[in-house]
């Protein structure tokens, strides 16, 4: 099977089957990370179509010392972590929108995940992440879909391998915290809901 | 009685796979991608035929093709050569905001106030022609502010290209409809706000500084606090936490 780099050094002098060739391999990977970021698959498409041609543009630069993963991984946060930025300033604008029609699923989920569909969905999951700080969201999404090291996360946010570690270890935190909450609650309801019968 | 409540490390664990277990991409995702390669949009071209005339104050005309008249000084001709080459690197995505001022001067007054408040939509935004009305106090005169903007002397500068219908329609572009959706399509794949994985400094895209860094040094943010959260500070030159506020 031909290498990563060798098909990315093709993809420099703009091989388009060498592309397709690397984008089918990493597709499925890049649509889950930006469709669990992004919340909807519709956006999650359209930012991996972004952050494929923005590495079929950019492959010029690209430097062998580089994982082609990382590369790669780097070029899509980037997209979605901007489409976020996007998502933020005009959701203060609409802010107001959404609370006059009542639109409870902007305050369950911030990022737009009302509109998740697809398989092995974990609603409770969906929200304690929502919760979770962007960055550390990020990191999460990446070890999980990809299982990066903590080098390759490192260097795919440009940040220390210190600061992926306690990022991550507040981002489960906080996850934890949420999923307990999620879990009490229930229980209590049963419970009340036996006294009551009793 | 307690009933345990807490979540075990290897059920939190699970669940995170679960939930980021890899779903098949649409088979023709990356077709439709290769198709989107087929652009023959050259902005280097696009920015070569473009005439700027400035004052001493700033960028007073815009206008692809035609002819520019002479510069009255030098200043005006050096702040004309500086929107060329910023104009340049926002069509190849390099850029996410002008450093030149504008010379409102000439306009008359309804014009001004419409392109002034324009001038203030951050890119990557939109607003509707009746919310530009509405902001410049005139709320019923919707159609005249879309005629102030078709007369825009200064395009891409003031942003005309982001007001749009209100019922998200694209409405009309004075050089042409072709061209406003590209631009708005540019600014939705240009970044705003970039860090350098080196410096570790954060700033706005376009930052004399940030022209430096290399392609694989940089990382986008979503906001400085994010950038923050994780160790970057912003930049002293660009100083992307005002920049964001607006």
């Amino acid at each position: 099977m031909i290498t990563d780099r060798e098909l990315m050094h093709r993809v420099a002098q703009k091989d388009e089957q060498a592309f397709a060739e690397l984008a089918n391999r990493y597709s499925a990977r890049l649509l889950t990370m930006a469709w669990r970021l992004l919340g909807n698959r519709a956006d999650a498409e359209d930012a991996v179509q972004r952050a494929l041609l923005r590495l079929y543009l950019s492959a010029g630069s690209y430097r062998s010392e580089w994982a082609v993963s990382t590369w790669l991984y780097r070029v899509a946060t980037n997209v979605c972590v901007d489409e976020i930025r996007r998502r933020r300033s005009r959701s203060s604008l609409q802010k107001a929108v959404h609370e006059e029609a009542g639109d409870g699923q902007a305050l369950l989920f911030p990022w737009g995940g009302g509109a998740v569909r697809g398989p092995a969905q974990n609603l409770d999951l969906q929200r304690a992440l929502a919760r979770v700080p962007l960055e550390a969201r990020i990191l999460l999404a990446l070890r999980y879909v990809d299982g990066m090291s903590y080098q390759e996360l490192a260097r795919v946010r440009g940040i220390s391998v210190n600061t992926v570690k306690s990022q991550l270890a507040r981002g489960k935190m906080i996850l934890r915290a949420g999923l307990t909450d999620r879990r009490r609650r229930p229980r209590t309801a049963v419970r009340i809901a036996k006294g009551a019968g009793e | 009685m307690t009933t345990r409540t807490s979540l075990t490390h290897d059920e939190l664990e699970n669940s995170l796979i679960v939930h980021f277990r890899p779903v098949p991409a649409a088979a023709d995702l990356v077709r439709r991608t290769i198709d989107g390669l087929r652009d023959d949009f050259r902005p280097e071209r696009f920015a070569e035929r473009v005439q700027v005339e400035a004052t001493e104050r700033g960028i007073s005309m815009l206008s692809p093709g035609g002819q520019a008249r002479p510069p009255a000084s030098q200043a005006s001709k050096r702040l004309a050569a500086k929107a060329r080459e910023e104009l340049f690197e926002y069509l190849e995505g390099r850029r996410s905001f002008f450093s030149v001022p504008v010379d409102f001067s000439g306009m008359p007054a309804f014009q001004r106030k419409v392109l002034e408040r324009t001038y203030r939509i951050p890119f990557g935004e939109t607003r509707s022609y009746a919310r530009i009305a509405q902001e410049i106090g005139n709320p019923r005169a919707v159609r005249a502010v879309g005629t102030a903007l078709g007369r825009n002397p200064i395009p891409i500068i003031v942003p005309c290209h982001r007001v749009l219908r209100s019922d998200g329609g694209l409405g009309g572009y004075g050089l042409g409809l072709p061209l406003k959706i590209r631009l708005l399509g540019l600014e939705r794949s240009t970044p705003v706000l970039e860090g350098c994985a080196t410096t570790r400094i954060v700033c706005r895209v376009g930052c004399p500084d940030a022209m430096r860094m290399r392609e694989d040094s940089r990382v986008v943010f979503a906001s400085v606090d994010d950038a923050r959260s994780v160790g970057y500070r912003p930049c002293k030159v660009c100083r992307p936490s005002d920049a964001t506020l607006s």
